[in-house]
C-alpha cells in the first residue's frame, strides 16, 4: 500500500508550482502559438520530471539518459544546426554581404548582458551562458549552456525560446523609442540584384567553415554543422538528405530536445531566485540586441548618402523570419507603400550567421 | 569592481572587435566569391 501512496506523500508545493510553470508553457504553445515546437515538449518534460520518484528521470530514467546522450554530449544542438542549415537560403546574404555588419551589431546584447550578469554576481561562465540568450538562437544557447552552465540549462533554454516567440512584443517598443517617425519612413529602393551562381552557393558554406574554423577551432561544431546542412541543400545532388535534414531530422531532434530540456526543470533547480534573474536578463539581452542593431544603422546613416531605414538594424538577431517580418510590418504601418521586407529579411539571414559567430567567439574567449 | 566584472568588460572589449573582424572577413570573402563566379557564366 505504501508504494501506491509514495507519490502523494512526497508531493510538495514546489512540484505543484512547477506543474503550473509547465502548464503556462503548454498554454502559451497551444493557445498563443509561441514556439510550440519547443515550448510544448519542454512543458511536458517539466511535468514528467516534477512527479515525485518519477521513473522518467534519475539514474534509469529515459530523460536523464537522453540528457546525457543528447545534450551533455552536444549532439542534439549540433544535429539541429544541420537541420537549420538545410533550411537556410543564404542568397540574400551573398548578394548583400554588408547585411552581416547589422547582424554583428545586433549581437551587442550578448556582451552587454554578460557584463550585467557579472555585476549581479554570476561567475564569468554563467554570465557568458546567460548573455548568449541574446544570440536569439536556441541551439547556440543550449550548446554554450552545456559547456558553461549545465545547472542553468533549463531556464536558459526556456528564456531563449520564449523571448524568440515574443519578438513581436519586445522589439517594436525598443525600435520606436530609438527612432523618429522620419527615420521609420525612410524608403529603401529594391534594386534588381544579380542572381547567385550555384558555384558561389556551394563554395559559400565551405568557405565560411574554413575561415571560422581557422580563426576559432572551437566554433567548428556550431558553424560546421550549420554549413554542412546548407551544403547538402545547395549542392542539389543529395535532395533526399536535404529533405531528411529539413523534416525528419529537424522534427525528431526537436521533439527529443524539447522534452529533454524540460526534464532539467526540476523544482529544486528552477524555483530559485537565480532563475528569475536569468529570465530577466534574457529579456535585457533581447532589448540590447535590438538597440545595438538600430543604433548601428543610425550611425551608418551619418556617413552614407543613401539613407537606410534604421529599423532594419533590429533584424540582425537570429530570430528568423519573425524579426524581419516584424520590422517590415512596422514600416508598412508607418507608410503602407513602404516595402522594406527584402532588406529586412537579408539582415535577418545575416543575423543567423552572426549569432553563431558570436557564440563561437564567446566559446573561444571564455576559459 | 569585482574580478568577474573586470573580466566581463575585458571580454566585451575583445569579443566585439574580434566578432566584427571575423564578419568583415566573411563579407570580403563572400563579395569576392560572388564576383568570381557570376551567375550568367553558368
Amino acid at each position: 500500500m505504501d508504494e501506491l501512496l509514495v507519490g502523494i506523500v512526497n508531493l510538495s508545493w514546489k512540484h505543484v508550482a512547477m506543474w503550473v510553470v509547465a502548464g503556462i508553457l503548454i498554454y502559451l504553445a497551444i493557445r498563443h502559438d509561441y514556439e510550440p515546437l519547443l515550448l510544448l515538449p519542454i512543458g511536458f518534460g517539466a511535468i514528467l520530471t516534477n512527479i515525485p520518484f518519477s521513473s522518467a528521470v534519475g539514474h534509469e530514467g529515459f530523460l536523464t539518459r537522453l540528457l546525457e546522450f543528447g545534450i551533455y554530449s552536444e549532439l542534439f544542438p549540433v544535429l539541429i544546426f544541420i537541420a537549420i542549415g538545410a533550411m537556410c537560403d543564404f542568397s540574400p546574404l551573398i548578394r548583400r554581404p554588408i547585411a552581416m555588419l547589422f547582424g554583428a551589431a545586433a549581437q551587442f546584447g550578448i556582451f552587454a548582458t554578460i557584463v550585467i550578469a557579472a555585476m549581479l554576481g554570476f561567475n564569468l561562465k554563467q554570465a557568458a551562458a546567460i548573455g548568449i540568450i541574446g544570440a536569439a538562437d536556441g541551439p547556440t544557447t543550449i550548446y554554450v549552456a552545456t559547456r558553461f552552465a549545465q545547472d542553468l540549462l533549463g531556464p536558459l533554454s526556456v528564456a531563449a525560446y520564449s523571448y524568440m516567440a515574443l519578438v513581436p512584443i519586445i522589439q517594436p517598443p525598443v525600435i520606436k523609442l530609438l527612432t523618429s517617425k522620419e527615420e521609420r519612413l525612410i524608403r529603401m529602393e529594391y534594386e534588381e540584384q544579380e542572381p547567385v551562381s550555384k558555384t558561389t552557393l556551394v563554395l559559400f558554406p565551405i568557405m565560411i567553415t574554413l575561415i571560422a574554423g581557422i580563426i576559432a577551432p572551437i566554433s567548428v561544431a556550431l558553424i560546421g554543422s550549420l554549413m554542412f546542412g546548407n551544403l547538402i541543400k545547395v549542392s542539389g545532388v543529395v535532395e533526399r538528405l536535404s529533405q531528411s535534414a529539413q523534416n525528419e531530422l529537424a522534427n525528431l531532434v526537436t521533439l527529443l530536445l524539447g522534452i529533454t530540456i524540460g526534464s532539467t526543470m526540476s523544482a529544486e533547480k528552477f524555483l530559485v531566485v537565480e532563475v528569475g534573474i536569468v529570465l530577466g536578463l534574457g529579456l535585457v539581452a533581447f532589448i540590447f540586441d535590438t538597440a545595438g542593431g538600430v543604433l548601428f544603422a543610425k550611425a551608418v546613416n551619418l556617413v552614407v548618402k543613401k539613407k537606410i531605414n534604421p529599423m532594419i538594424g533590429a533584424c540582425g538577431i537570429s530570430a528568423f523570419p519573425m524579426s524581419g517580418r516584424v520590422v517590415a510590418k512596422m514600416a508598412l504601418a508607418e507608410d503602407p507603400t513602404n516595402f522594406i521586407i527584402m532588406h529586412a529579411i537579408g539582415v535577418n539571414v545575416a543575423g543567423q550567421v552572426c549569432s553563431v559567430v558570436a557564440g563561437g567567439v564567446v566559446l573561444a574567449l571564455v576559459k | 569592481m569585482t574580478d568577474t566584472v573586470q573580466q566581463s568588460l575585458s571580454l566585451m572589449a575583445i569579443a566585439l572587435p574580434a566578432m566584427f573582424a571575423v564578419i568583415l572577413l566573411f563579407m570580403g570573402a563572400t563579395a569576392l566569391l560572388h564576383k568570381t563566379f557570376p551567375a550568367k557564366e553558368e
